[in-house]
Parts: structure tokens; sequence; C-alpha cells
């Protein structure tokens, strides 16, 4: 089969447990959205063996690597929403602007605080 | 046909602006900027609806579900990385999200944005369809949070790797859980340019900030409202 035509199966397939994962979440009432349910079927699945690796990776490299590609048509929208952007535009962008930088610091730091630490106990135990 | 043309003018515009941002490499022309905007002076010029131009986008929109479940792929990869740094995962992502609602609350309150606004602001950081969900279930505006999450999204995606400069952060896994704390999969696709196991620890951080911020948000909210 040629490369093209592995990722389009691929893609297909991985679409599939996206759908298997709306479908359980609208029936079970479960608050997650579907392709997350998804994503953790398609975990387990390769955890007990169930799925081979081969049998999903191209798909989901070429959909990860293209990902942006999906996002544009919601970042279109904005056009639909412009006397909200003339009113309150600035604000938003000072509001989203000021606290993804603070999350993303905070975040990292920690993290990055965290694990110096488990590796300077782990460096005394060592010694 | 409208929606056939609509498709292929996307997928158009998004390998051109990627060419471009390769060439440059200037964070300014992230395809997520500068495709929208592109499309958008298209769309306004060709007095074409946004309505109309879903027809097609609706289909590139919805490939983000199978892509999200292809996430599995990188933390499959990297499970035993994950498992053993779970404990600072879950410290680092509860952390996030705190201050992620917390701070979305009271950058609002400074500017003078009344609760509506304020409300459908505290999910942003999080995958679209969860946030909405949580959008709702708190008084906000849906569509208004599906619109912030985007701009979060493109914001994280150009400030991110600044951040990490500028922070000196250096550990892989703690890159790539603030590219997906921060920026949900935008941030995701930014971290896997970074290396494969950063991408792993920002599909987990997308994963865990959503389910966090499902539990958080309802409990939060109302002390950011007081």
């Amino acid at each position: 089969m040629s490369k093209a035509l592995r990722i389009i199966t691929q893609v297909l397939f991985l679409y599939l447990f996206a759908l298997l994962g709306n479908f359980l979440v609208k029936q079970l009432h479960l608050p997650i959205s579907g392709s997350i349910l998804g994503l953790f079927i398609v975990l387990g699945l390769l955890h007990f063996k169930v799925l081979k690796l081969s049998m999903v990776e191209l798909g989901a490299s070429f959909l990860t690597s293209e990902m942006l590609l999906f996002f544009i048509p919601s970042a279109v929208a904005i056009i639909q929403y412009k006397t909200e952007i003339l009113q309150h535009g600035s604000q938003f962008l000072i509001v989203i602007l000021l606290s993804t930088v603070t999350v993303m610091a905070v975040t990292g730091l920690v993290a990055q605080f965290a694990l110096r630490r488990l590796a300077n106990k782990k460096g005394e135990i060592g010694q | 046909m409208i929606a056939f043309i609509c498709i292929l003018l996307t997928i158009a515009v998004y390998v051109l602006s990627k060419c471009v941002y390769k060439r440059m490499r200037f964070a300014l022309l992230s395809p997520l900027l500068i495709a929208p905007c592109i499309l958008s002076l298209m769309l306004v010029g060709v007095h074409i609806d946004y309505s109309d131009y879903d027809k097609g986008g609706r289909w590139l929109s919805n490939l983000l579900q199978p892509a999200v479940v292809g996430f599995a792929v990188p933390l499959y990869k990297f499970r035993k990385v994950m498992k053993k740094y779970a404990k600072i995962i879950a410290i680092s992502m509860s952390t996030g999200v705190f201050i992620a609602i917390l701070s979305s609350g009271v950058f609002s309150h400074i500017v003078h944005l009344n609760d509506s606004y304020l409300l459908s602001l505290l999910p942003r950081s999080i995958t679209t369809p969860i946030a909405m969900a949580v959008s709702v279930d708190i008084g906000g505006m849906p569509t208004m949070t599906a619109i912030f999450v985007i701009v979060t999204g493109i914001t994280g995606l150009i400030l991110g790797p600044a951040i990490i400069r500028s922070m000196h952060i250096q550990e892989k896994l703690a890159k790539g859980l603030l590219l997906g704390m921060g920026a949900h999969g935008a941030g995701t696709s930014k971290a896997l340019e970074f290396g494969s196991e950063e991408g792993a620890a920002a599909s987990l951080a997308m994963v865990l900030a959503a389910i966090i911020t499902l539990v958080f948000a309802p409990i939060l909210t109302p002390l950011i409202l007081l």
C-alpha cells in the first residue's frame, strides 16, 4: 500500500474511535469529550496489544503534525463577532495574553522545580 | 461546490503560510495567525458569509477529533516516562489549571469586563469541546469561549517558545507540560516540533488540563465572582 493510502486509512480508523467516543459519551452522559474518550480507548487497546502501533502511527503523526490546519476554520469564525471585538477586543486580548503567559510560566517553573528536586534527592541517595 | 472550494482554499493558504513560516522562522508568522487573517480578508473581500465558508471549514474542524485521538500514540510511546513522573505531572497540572482559571478571572476584573465575558474566559485554556461545556456549566457564553480558546491557542503557540527561553526551562517534560497546559492542542503541536517526548508531555497536559478544569471550574467560579 502506498504511504498516502495508508495515512488515509489510518486517519479514517482514528476517526472511528472518535465517533465511538462521541457515541459512548452521549449514551452514558459522560462529562468529557468523545475524542478524549477515544484517545483513552486507543491507548488502552495499544496497551493490551489489541492494536499494534504500526496500525495507527502514520495516521496519528500526520494528524498531529498538521493539526494547525484544523484550527483555522474556528479562527476564521472570529469575523462573526465584529461588534464584540470592536467593543472589547483589546480587553479580551490583554486578559488572554497576560493569563496565558502566567499559566505557562508557572506550570513550567513548578514542573522544573519538582523535577530538579527529585533529581537532587536521587543524587543524594546515590552518594 | 462552494464548500469544496473553501476546503481547497483553506488548505492552499495553510500550505503557503507554512512555507513562509518555515523560511522566515518568525513566531508572529505562525500559520495559525497568518492563514486565518488571509482567509478572513478573502471572505470579506468576495462577500462570502462565514456560515457558507464553514460548510467546507467544518470538514477540516472535524479532523480535530481524530487528531486528538491520535495523541494516544506519543502518550503510549512515552508511557513509562509519564508514569515515572506521575506525581510531578499531577502537581504541575493542578497548579496550572488553578492559575489558568484564577488569572483569567483576576485579569478580567482588572480590565472591567462584565461577568458573562469573565465566565466565558475562565475555561479558555483547554480544548474547545470541553471548554464550551464548562462555559455552559458555569454560566458563560459557549460561542465566545470557543473564540477565546482559539485566541489562547494562537497566543500560546507564539509566546510559548519565548517563555521557555526566558524562564530557562530546560527539562523536556516541563516544556511539554507548559505548552499543553497553556495552549491545549495548538501548544501540543508546537511541543511536537520540539521533540516527541515534549509532544507526549503536552498531549498528557492537554488531556489532564481539560479533565481537571471540568472538576475545578465550577468550584472556583463562585470565589472569582465574589
